[in-house]
């Protein structure tokens, strides 16, 4: 009958053939362990390698302790405003049309009169309706690249929230409008008359939210309109090859 | 720093409490023993109860300390062990009241936690079980465990008015022998536990379980025969007051000499390292946990409780708990010279704290419970630290290598009692293997040495492999 001795210690070596010496020295690692993280506090700096100090302990825990991503993470989509609260959005559609997922419906308004008082005398077209539907999104960035007015990004870092139902996941102007306000030189409100300095400032803000947060301006009794959620299938895509 | 401080003070107030409590046992059997005198001359039991103070005591040691311990212990297991391995530990539970919200002060709301779970889930019976012997079976595991308990001494017997007062449930000649008897009862629950239960592997775990007992029994009681031949005594409080006596320096006696002297005591460790180790190891054997824990056996069958929910089964765990406080507070009174500080100050602190004899027993106490608590740390962090061993190495263990070298050391003791009965020879070859394990643990084994030998030596000053010289550069450099 095959009989095969496993338990059979092949090591010459007394200290592991005395068994006890090496226990010993396992309990000398456990408790070293051990009175470093219980003496020491531990460092809660969210990038574990940097962390310092005694303590061992490597966990972050996670909703009070969160990692940052990096740089270039494409978290949630804003809409970028301009300075005075309204986006940046000419509904020109190019995001729309680009979405490989195709979870971006815009719905194009036209500025009834060209008041020369207001900054927007330059544009013709803005969006009453700008719908995500954060459900659908693959988040590739490609809207991110297709905007010519740098009106839509993903810088927010953010993840998509959970909700209760699906309909909530589609974020219309007043949840997507958010951040720091973005001006360019070349905005066409930018344009100037004269070669006199501008009234106002460019901020190219390559910030994040919450990073010097700027609440949009908008004028006395104004609001954004906000999108009425229904259960009804939202038409996200029917401007597509109709 | 600050997590220091949070730590010793902590400590402090467990410590402040386990005072605290020891007084309150010498207080209140002082009281019963008095005859429940009132505050008003009246005595409601005229001529006191003389010998009463067992009730005080069995009330404070056995269900305050035992069962309190013992129910933290289910915690420190969850909390020290993350700390072993370097993870957080249960730290979610907290009580939404001023002060504490938001605060999981190391997880102590755990405990409650896990009470209430188990007090609050449902008590199933299996449709076949045997409904008489399943509900015997915790009671059985659980009954012998707090019984252990009874023959420990605490605490020095102290005079509180008239009354000697120990901290101790009784007191019997045998002493050690009901530890011997009623641990090996601890058995029929386990194993009736697995059999009542009509699953397979209840009754391997079962079957596993009492195998396991009986075979350690033996080496149980040979590892404690030799401090027994030591001190010549089975009863406790006797070996606790052998372990007093100063082997080199100090004063012979705890009461001749007042100084605050140093010396060597003759600690149980010291005289008997081989039978404290198999007592141990045994021991540790019979509260069936890791590495000894095929009875339970968690990643293959779940055991002899399987079938358990509910408190039936926190009946089991629990008895473990306190089981792992029992061995501690047997082995710290007889190998680590119970309640006595041993290696000075003893003599100076009765001498010294004589007009206060409450507080000096329950200084006493608190030592007994820090050198227990130190041991129940040993326990688990063994829990945490080794692997468990296979069934045929737990009985190659038992038989095998426990059993002759308690039966070597008792022949070895008792010749070298005959040879000088002071004890002190005795001690040198204690201290002699003592050291010799001790240099084995440090020395670096033969694996290091090889393994450091085969390592390339690289300069301190060199990370990571070094840049590969172009073939051209080395002979370029030479000319």
């Amino acid at each position: 009958m095959a009989y095969i001795k496993a338990s059979k210690n092949p090591s010459g070596d007394l200290r592991e053939r005395l068994y006890l010496p090496e226990l010993i020295r396992g309990l000398a690692i456990t408790t070293r362990h051990f009175l470093r993280n219980l003496f020491v506090g531990r460092d809660v700096n969210s990038e574990v390698q940097d962390r310092t100090g005694g303590n061992l302990v490597s966990t972050v825990s996670y909703p009070e302790e969160k990692t940052p991503y990096p740089p270039g993470y494409r978290g949630l989509h804003r809409l970028v405003p301009r300075d005075d609260g309204k986006p940046r959005c000419v509904a020109c559609y190019m995001c729309a049309t680009i979405c490989p997922a195709q979870c971006i419906h815009i719905e194009a308004g036209e500025y009834e009169s060209m008041d020369p008082a207001t900054e927007s005398r330059v544009i013709e077209k803005f969006p009453t309706q700008f719908v995500i539907d954060e459900l659908r999104c693959i988040v590739c960035g490609l809207c991110v690249d297709a905007c010519p007015k740098d009106a839509i990004r993903m810088d927010t870092g953010l993840h998509t929230p959970s909700e209760y139902n699906r309909s909530s996941f589609v974020w219309d102007i007043p949840r997507l409008l958010q951040g720091p306000p973005v001006s360019h030189p070349s905005d066409p409100w930018n344009k100037r008359p004269s070669s006199a300095p501008p009234p106002h400032q460019h901020v190219e803000a390559h910030t994040r939210i919450g990073q010097d947060v700027v609440r949009p301006r908008l004028a006395a009794g104004e609001q954004h309109q906000r999108t009425e959620v229904t259960d009804q299938p939202i038409p996200v895509t029917r401007f597509l090859k109709e | 720093m600050k997590k220091s401080i949070e730590v010793f003070a902590a400590i402090g107030v467990i410590l402040g409490v386990i005072f605290g409590l020891s007084a309150l046992a010498y207080a209140l059997g002082a009281w019963i023993e008095g005859g429940f005198p009132l505050p008003f001359g009246h005595v409601l039991v005229e001529g006191g109860l003389p010998g009463w103070a067992w009730v005080s005591n069995i009330l404070i040691l056995v269900l305050v300390f035992v069962m309190v311990i013992a129910t933290f212990l289910t915690l420190a297991e969850r909390k020290w062990s993350a700390m072993m391995q370097d993870r957080i530990g249960p730290n979610r539970a907290t009580i939404n009241v001023p002060g504490l919200r938001g605060r999981a002060l190391g997880g102590v709301f755990h405990v409650a936690t896990d009470a209430l779970k188990m007090l609050f889930k449902e008590d199933f019976r299996p449709k076949n079980a045997d409904p008489l012997l399943f509900n015997l079976g915790p009671i059985l595991a659980f009954a012998p465990v707090l019984a252990l308990f009874a023959v420990v001494p605490v605490g020095p017997v102290v005079n509180l008015g008239g009354h000697r007062i120990g901290l101790q449930v009784s007191n019997p000649d045998f002493g050690m022998l009901w530890v011997f008897a009623i641990a090996s009862l601890a058995v029929y629950g386990t194993s009736l536990a697995g059999w009542a239960s009509n699953n397979k592997f209840a009754l391997l775990g079962g079957v596993r379980a009492s195998s396991q007992m009986i075979s350690y029994e033996v080496a149980l009681g040979l590892g404690l025969i030799g401090v027994m031949m030591a001190f010549a005594s089975v009863r406790l409080p006797e070996l606790i007051a052998g372990q007093t006596l100063y082997l080199w320096g100090g004063a012979t006696d705890l009461g001749s000499s007042g100084q605050l002297a140093f010396g060597i005591p003759a600690w149980g460790i010291f005289l008997q390292p081989i039978g404290f180790v198999v007592f141990f190891t045994a021991a540790f054997a019979e509260t069936k946990r890791a590495p000894f824990d095929v009875p339970e056996g968690e990643s293959e069958i779940i055991g002899y409780f399987v079938e358990y929910s509910g408190m039936k089964f926190g009946l089991f765990m629990i008895s473990e708990f306190a089981e792992v406080v029992i061995l501690a507070a047997i082995t710290t009174a007889i190998f680590f010279g119970g309640w006595h500080i041993g290696f000075f100050g003893d003599a100076w602190l009765t001498r010294n704290m004589a007009g206060s004899p409450i507080l000096l027993g329950a200084l006493y106490a608190t030592i007994f419970w820090i050198k227990v608590l130190v041991l129940c740390y040993v326990q688990l962090a063994i829990r945490w630290t080794f692997p468990r061993f296979r069934y045929d190495q737990i009985q190659t263990l038992g038989w095998k290598i426990l059993l002759p070298q308690a039966l070597v050391n008792l022949f070895v003791t008792g010749a070298l009692l005959l040879l000088d009965p002071s004890l002190r020879t005795l001690a040198i070859v204690g201290f002699l293997e003592i050291g010799f394990v001790l240099a084995l643990a440090l020395r670096r084994g033969d694996k290091e040495v090889a393994h450091r030998a085969h390592e390339p030596h690289l300069p301190d000053d060199v990370h990571g492999p070094a840049p590969a010289a172009l073939p051209g550069a080395a002979a370029a450099s030479h000319h």
